[in-house]
């Protein structure tokens, strides 16, 4: 690189660096491109293949079903803990307070201004 | 609006009557004390003399004021924060960039006096000490890996072939390069200023800082410009201005007929796809272009945060916390570096000038490539040229563009998922351009 930036004036190493370095971006990129478009079906193909006999293991070590356990049961336990958590009405606060609502006066709820008769 | 200019009316009124207030100041000095000399023998002594005290210090701090210290310089420059405030409100241009921004330009221009650590080149001051982030370019990384979090590649892995209007696009980057030796910048200034054309404010703090922060020496002895200012801020309002600037062009390089095509829906990409991306685009690329490590590394790592699936949390506050905080002190700290002195020079609107002209050419780069990659394919999967102006990174502004573009052409055509395609593969591909630049003249 030092050679070049001796010999050359910057108009020129310019230029250099413009060619080089739309080289190296397009190629970049058409790397990823090729990665992408020929490579990967590849990989995910030979990815397949090898973890097809995996998949067999993996049931296996899955745990046993227990056939006592139905869906009744299941929805029982689910209905109790839904319940729970939300239903408990027991503890309402006893605090009631009654604040005044008096309305201030307002042109949109005034009775002269009410839809039968009077009209303006 | 109206109150803001009367607002702005009276404040510059304050500073151009300055001169006539020091004068009456000055002169009313001058008479207390012939006054306090002539009647020394008087009793009133002390008071007289507390007077000219109080009329001193009433002068000193007057002289601290932001009235006294004004400059022409640093009154322009903040009714340019205001115009970005403004235009961030009202247009919805990037508001998220441009309201931190031209905040930034107001707090960076309100006068002060020179030594007591309050402005952002003074070392030590609270500014200074954010701007810490910008000069050694650790802001920009932590806002690609946001970007990365937040940036979903599938449409780019469904169709691999549009990472090439990404890489077209950064003719731009270089053609300004050259344009910026021929307006008399030495190379790395040139380069900092070339990555205007990528069309990525994160990308260009990174290289600015990099090669010019007024630090680095150059072999004849001489030191590089502080341009980071000038350069993002160029940056930031030209991506903010892609609304504007690329549909011209858009009509100009492209018949109605291109306009209308329509190009296939990208297919369905695999969640085991999306994760391989990230580690391979990592691999391949920072192979290529190491010195944009830092970028890429941080994209494609917050890429996989997202897609890996089992770091949600992490992905969650990269894209929205993270980034968030990022882009707050990076949009202040950028607009304050603004400051009137430093920034308004020559050489700040030849960069401007340079940037329009990057965002001009890079949005021709990609329109064109995507042009001549259609004379190579089949009439079902030929481009819509448009998606090529999405080469330009601006995620995802200029896509919208695209989107917006295609929709005036044919209403039923959406083009946005196509165009983000190049719109992400710009990303990387001025993130790479960047990294070479870097290697070059680093």
């Amino acid at each position: 690189m030092k050679t070049i930036f001796l010999m050359t004036d910057t108009i020129s190493e310019g230029y250099i660096i413009l060619i080089t370095g739309l080289l190296i971006v397009f190629s970049g990129l058409l790397a990823l491109t090729w990665f992408f478009k020929y490579l990967m079906p590849i990989m995910l193909y030979v990815y397949k293949i090898i973890t097809k006999g995996r998949d067999k293991k993996v049931s296996e070590i899955s745990p046993k079903v227990n056939k006592q356990f139905t869906g009744e049961i299941a929805a029982a336990i689910a209905v109790a803990i839904h319940l729970y958590l939300n239903a408990q009405h027991d503890n309402e606060n006893a605090i009631l307070t009654i604040k005044q609502a008096r309305k201030m006066y307002s042109p949109w709820s005034s009775k002269i201004y009410g839809t039968q008769g009077n009209r303006l | 609006m109206k109150k803001v200019i009367l607002i702005f009316g009276v404040l510059s009124l304050l500073v151009f009557i300055r001169p006539v207030l020091n004068l009456n100041a000055s002169t009313a000095n001058t008479t207390t004390t012939t006054v306090t000399t002539t009647l020394a023998q008087a009793d009133d002594v002390q008071e007289k003399t507390f007077v000219a005290e109080a009329i001193d210090g009433i002068k000193r701090f007057y002289s601290f004021t932001g009235f006294a210290n004004a400059q022409s310089g640093n009154i322009i420059m903040i009714i340019i924060g205001i115009v970005f405030i403004y235009l961030g409100i009202k247009f919805d241009y990037e508001p998220l960039l441009l309201i931190p921004i031209g905040t930034g330009v107001i707090l960076g221009n309100i006068p002060f006096v020179a030594g007591y650590q309050t402005g952002i080149y003074e070392s030590g001051s609270v500014l200074n000490y954010l701007y810490f982030g910008v000069v050694k370019g650790v802001y920009p990384p932590l806002i690609f890996l946001g970007i990365g979090a937040m940036t979903d590649f599938s449409s780019l892995i469904a169709n691999p072939k549009l990472m090439l209007l990404g890489a077209a696009a950064q003719i731009g980057v270089f053609g300004t390069f050259l344009g910026a030796l021929y307006l008399g910048f030495n190379l790395p200034e040139a380069g900092a200023i070339g990555i205007i054309g990528g069309a990525d404010g994160p990308t260009a703090i990174f290289l600015s800082s990099k090669l010019a922060n007024g630090i680095n020496i150059l072999p004849d002895g001489t030191t590089v410009k502080n341009l980071i200012g000038p350069i993002a801020i160029a940056a930031y309002s030209y991506m903010a201005l892609v609304p504007v600037i690329q549909p011209p062009i858009m009509k100009l390089l492209t018949s109605k007929k291109e306009r209308l095509i329509r190009m296939k829906p990208p297919r369905a990409v695999s969640q085991k796809e999306k994760m391989i991306f990230p580690v391979v685009a990592l691999l391949l690329t920072t192979f290529i272009s190491p010195s944009a490590l830092p970028l890429l590394g941080m994209l494609f790592f917050g890429n996989l945060l997202k897609e890996s699936g089992r770091t949600e949390r992490l992905a969650d506050t990269a894209r929205t916390k993270l980034i968030d905080i990022v882009t707050i002190i990076l949009g202040v700290t950028v607009g304050a570096s603004t400051q009137a002195d430093i920034f308004i020079t020559q050489d700040s609107m030849k960069i401007f000038a340079l940037g329009a002209i990057s965002f001009i050419i890079a949005t021709m780069g990609g329109l064109l490539f995507a042009k001549f990659m259609n004379l190579f394919l089949k009439e079902g999967d030929k481009l819509n040229p448009l998606i090529g102006a999405a080469g330009v990174s601006a995620v995802p502004d200029s896509a919208r563009v695209v989107h917006a573009e295609g929709i005036k052409a044919d209403p039923h055509n959406y083009l946005l998922m196509h165009a983000m395609a190049p719109n992400v593969a710009g990303v990387i591909g001025s993130a790479i351009a960047a990294g070479i630049i870097l290697s070059f003249l680093g």
